[in-house]
C-alpha cells in the first residue's frame, strides 16, 4: 500500500488532476461502449415487436417492410456468405 | 480442406446463438481482471522516482493505446474477408468496430495528454507518435461517416472496407513511429523478470491484468454492437422473429 491515510489516495501526491481526470474518463469510456451497446439491443427488440405486430395486424398496408409477405408467413433461410 | 468453418462463422444466425453463451464469461473475467487491476494499479504501484504518482496513468494509457491499434488491423482483414468472400458478417465487423476505434483512440490520446502536461511540460506536440495516432482517430471518423453518408448500403460496405485497408498501413506508421522519430514519445519498454530493475514485476504485473480487461471489453463491446447490427439486417429471417417473440 503506497497510502497510509484516505486523504493521501485522493490527493495523488499532488497529481489528483490528472490521476482521477484519466481514471474518470477511463469509466466513463467503459460505461459508454458497454450500457449503450445493452440500451440499444432492448430498444430493438421493442422496436420489431411493435413491426412484427404491425405487420401481422394489417400486412397489405404495412409499409414497414418492403417484402411482400408477413414476416410471420415466410420463411428465410439464413443466407451463408 | 473441410471449410464448415468459415461458412459457419459467416452465419449470423450461428455467431449470435454461440456469441450469447460466452458473454456471461468473458465479463465475469473481465469484471475481475478489471478490478484487481485497477486496485493493483491505483493503491499498490510504487511511485516512479521521477513522476511520482502519475505512473497510474500508465496502467489506463498503455492498454488502451496499445489496443486502439489492433482496430485497423481487425477492420483491413474483415473488410478482406468482405470484398473477397463477400461475407454479411466480415462487414458488420467493419461497421460496428469503426466507432468503437475512435473511442480507443480518443481516450488513448486524451490520456497521453494528461499524462503529458506534468511528465513533458506539454499538452500537446507534433511528434510522430501523437500525430499518427491523431490520423487513426480521424480515419475512423472518416469510415464512421461514410457509412452514413453512402445510402447504398453495398456501395458504403466496399468503401468502408477499402478505407481499413488504407487505414491498416497507417498503423504500420505508428507501430514504428517512436523509433523512426526521435522526439517526446518514448519508445516501447523493456519489461524484466528481476525485481531490483526500475521495470520489475510489481511495474508490470498490474498492466498485464489492465491489458487483459481492456482486451475483453473490447471484445465484449465488440460482440454486443455485432448482435445489434445482426438482429437489424436480419430481421426478416425467422430465427429473429423467433427470437423477438421469446424475449
Amino acid at each position: 500500500m503506497q497510502f497510509s491515510n484516505f486523504q493521501e489516495f485522493i490527493e495523488m501526491g499532488g497529481y489528483a488532476f490528472n490521476v482521477w481526470s484519466v481514471y474518470g474518463m477511463f469509466l466513463i469510456f467503459l460505461t459508454v461502449n458497454l450500457y449503450g451497446p445493452l440500451r440499444k439491443n432492448r430498444l430493438i427488440i421493442r422496436d420489431l415487436k411493435r413491426r412484427y405486430a404491425l405487420n401481422a395486424q394489417a400486412p397489405a398496408t404495412s409499409s414497414d417492410f418492403d417484402s411482400q409477405s408477413s414476416p410471420g408467413s415466410e420463411t428465410i433461410e439464413e443466407e451463408r456468405a | 480442406m473441410d471449410w464448415t468453418w468459415f461458412h459457419k462463422w459467416g452465419s449470423p444466425k450461428w455467431f449470435y446463438e454461440l456469441s450469447g453463451k460466452w458473454l456471461p464469461w468473458l465479463v465475469g473475467a473481465m469484471v475481475t481482471c478489471l478490478l484487481i487491476g485497477v486496485i493493483w494499479a491505483l493503491l499498490f504501484v510504487p511511485q516512479d522516482y521521477q513522476q511520482g504518482l502519475t505512473n497510474r496513468i500508465f496502467y489506463v494509457h498503455v492498454p488502451v493505446a496499445s489496443i486502439s491499434l489492433a482496430f485497423f488491423p481487425l477492420m483491413a482483414i474483415a473488410g478482406t474477408i468482405f470484398l473477397v468472400w463477400r461475407m454479411k458478417l466480415a462487414d458488420v465487423v467493419v461497421k460496428v468496430a469503426a466507432p468503437l476505434g475512435a473511442w480507443f483512440t480518443a481516450l488513448a490520446l486524451a490520456s497521453g495528454s494528461i499524462w503529458g502536461v506534468d511528465t513533458w511540460g506539454t499538452w500537446w506536440v507534433w511528434d510522430g507518435r501523437l500525430t499518427s495516432l491523431l490520423l487513426q482517430f480521424f480515419l475512423l471518423l472518416g469510415v464512421v461517416s461514410l457509412r452514413t453518408a453512402l445510402e447504398d448500403s453495398e456501395g458504403a460496405a466496399r468503401a468502408c472496407a477499402l478505407l481499413s485497408i488504407v487505414g491498416g498501413i497507417n498503423v504500420v506508421v505508428i507501430k514504428y513511429s517512436v523509433d523512426w522519430w526521435n522526439t517526446l514519445h518514448q519508445p516501447s519498454s523493456n519489461f524484466t523478470l528481476a525485481t531490483d530493475q526500475a521495470n520489475g514485476p510489481e511495474i508490470w504485473v498490474p498492466l498485464i491484468f489492465m491489458i487483459v480487461a481492456v482486451y475483453l471489453f473490447f471484445a465484449i463491446s465488440l460482440i454486443l454492437s455485432t448482435r445489434n447490427e445482426i438482429l437489424q439486417r436480419e430481421k426478416r429471417a425467422q430465427w429473429v422473429i423467433d427470437l423477438v417473440a421469446k424475449s
